[in-house]
């Protein structure tokens, strides 16, 4: 099972907390938006191992844009 | 005939009426843990408050349907619940479907028209499949059973509504689900204009009815329902809890209720939620449960626009609606979702009686495409004036951030009976990250001259200048929250009225 998250806005990729291959539980933090002059957290919806990162630090985003898979 | 033999036929049409759709389709609902259209009314009514009307209905337009249709699928009827009369109309999909003709037609407008003119809440339980066939068919048939009440679908408000949607509701029972104070719907259900199977046939799509108008298109995108449930049981139970926050009609002030114990105390937490930094989001629910009455918070909406938060709650046993922006969610930037989902909030408050706190913190309103796309400037404006429409009293409680228009929509200035403020309160036209960009526009500033700029612009975004100027009525400490807003309430309950407000929004439409 995979679990896909979707950027909610648009605005950039501030920091990244977790890299590929970290183990993440649901609600873990994995990477934090900037919008709005705002940091936005980005959640682990279930918990599972990180496999793709699809965005850097610095980058900017859409809002509906793939952040990022958990497996 | 003797009376003996007319008590006789009289408790056999009755027999006939309480066998429903027959114990094979019963027995399958009973398999599949649904309740049944006489159950559901039993469940959710006070024991043995339930008086029927209606009972020996059947169809009265196909002749050889008499005697296949008890109730006519619809049944309804007056029944007291946690001690108030309410008004019941419950479909039995069990019976053509309940689908709709002439006999429960009449019955859903008699007990509808009764709880108007009475004042008590009208509650649906929704299953059904539409208009019944063959009845309606034709010119005839249209002629006869559709248009011929014109209060059929429309909304005033007169007295609350709640719907349970729990199973297939198209037709009649999906309008009334939009007609509703508050829709609550039950997995596994599904309401959509026409059902999967039609849509197949009539221009050939082949959607799955879950995607169609199952919970989570509802819950989450179109925002119709107010609330999703794992069974029949607990919709039900929503839908008790929803009415006890509302008064039994228009023409009264919502029920008090007990405060319970540790309200106070939990309150003097809030300022522990707020994070020190200005940059960093937090969930307004936070905050919002710590400092109304203990587990009185009643969200509404929880999945759908979620850059607010709407929902009932009580402060010191009275009735409040809560409008707050969640930071958790796009900074708390408004979007049209949220302008939709507060509008419509503020015509259920305005509607019944129930004063409104807003607590504010929002950057603004959303900018950029997708907002403009779907009608974002239009949106705003509803919101506007279903706020400035609103007689119910209205408080407002700065708490971090206020920019721009949504400074205005938030209740700033007098678009609140009383504005309050924290200390942490910060007010403006724009961010100063962004306002520098602006004034120094059009030449090339050193970094030196935008930081100066920068913190220039920040302190004077400080609460203290609405304060100095009156344009806030208090500054107060996060902790005395709680208590303020219960004191402002006792002297904002409108006296003159007996707590009875003008009502301007309640013939407003019902979605956004």
């Amino acid at each position: 099972m995979t679990q896909q998250l979707i950027s909610e806005i648009t605005g950039t990729l501030w920091k990244i907390e977790r890299h590929v291959g970290d183990c993440v539980e649901e609600g873990d933090v994995v990477m934090i938006l900037e919008s709005m002059k705002m940091e936005i957290p980005v959640e682990a919806t279930m918990a599972g191992t990180i496999k793709e990162l699809l965005v850097a630090e610095g980058e900017s985003v859409e809002e509906g844009d793939l952040l990022c898979v958990i497996e | 005939m003797s009376l003996e033999k007319k008590m006789a036929e009289l408790k056999e049409r009755e027999e006939r009426a309480y066998s429903m759709g027959g114990e094979e389709k019963l027995q399958r609902r009973r398999e599949a843990s649904i309740l049944n259209a006489r159950e559901r009314i039993d469940y959710f009514v006070d024991p043995g408050s339930f008086m029927e009307s209606g009972l020996l209905g059947v169809s009265s337009v196909v002749e050889a349907d008499r005697e296949r249709t008890p109730g006519d699928g619809k049944l309804v009827g007056f029944a007291r619940v946690d001690g108030r009369p309410a008004g019941i109309a419950s479909n039995d999909f069990t019976v053509k479907g309940a689908s709709s003709s002439l006999t429960n037609m009449k019955k859903i407008s008699h007990v509808k028209r009764v709880a108007t003119e009475r004042g008590f809440p009208l509650v649906f339980f929704g299953e059904s499949s539409g208009a019944r066939m063959p009845d309606n068919m034709g010119s005839r048939g249209m002629g006869a059973l559709l248009g011929n009440d014109p209060t059929q679908y429309v909304r005033h408000r007169e007295s609350p509504w709640a719907t349970a949607i729990l199973g297939q509701c198209y037709g009649s029972s999906a309008w009334y689900a939009c007609l509703s104070d508050f829709t609550v719907m039950r997995k596994g259900s599904v309401l959509a204009v026409a059902s999967a199977s039609l849509a197949s046939v009539a221009i050939g799509q082949k959607v799955d009815p879950e995607d169609l108008g199952g919970w989570k298109l509802h819950d989450e995108v179109t925002g119709l329902i107010d609330r999703v449930a794992e069974t029949d049981e607990e919709a039900l139970d929503l839908i008790r809890k929803f009415l006890s926050y509302l008064p039994s009609h228009k023409n009264e002030p919502p029920p008090r209720a007990l405060v319970p114990e540790g309200s106070d105390e939990a309150a003097a937490q809030v300022q522990d939620i707020l994070p020190e930094s200005r940059r960093r989001v937090y969930d307004v629910r936070k905050i919002i449960r710590s400092m109304v009455d203990q587990d009185s918070f009643f969200e509404l909406k929880p999945r759908f626009g979620r850059t607010v938060v709407t929902g009932l709650a009580r402060l010191d046993g009275g009735t409040v609606g809560i409008v707050a922006n969640n930071p958790m969610y796009k900074a708390g930037a408004m979007d049209v979702a949220g302008c939709e989902k507060i509008t419509r909030f503020l015509v259920l408050c305005d509607s019944f009686n129930i004063p409104i706190v807003m607590m504010v913190d929002t950057p603004g309103f959303v900018i950029g495409i997708e907002g403009e796309r779907m009608k974002a400037p239009g949106k705003i404006m509803n919101f506007m004036t279903a706020l400035q429409m609103c007689t119910v009293p209205k408080l407002s409680v700065i708490m971090r951030k206020s920019y721009g228009q949504a400074y205005l929509n938030m209740g700033g200035g007098r678009n609140s009976d009383e504005v309050v403020a924290w200390p942490t309160a910060e007010v403006s036209f724009m961010d100063p990250a962004y306002s520098v960009q602006v004034v120094t526009w059009g030449r090339n500033p050193s970094e030196e001259e935008q930081q100066q700029l920068r913190k220039q612009m920040e302190r004077d975004n400080s609460v203290w200048g609405l304060a100095e100027m009156y344009s806030v009525q208090s500054v107060i400490r996060p902790a005395d929250t709680r208590r303020h807003l219960i004191k402002t309430l006792e002297f904002h309950t409108m006296h003159l009225s007996g707590g009875i407000g003008k009502h301007q929004l309640s013939a407003w439409p019902t979605t956004f």
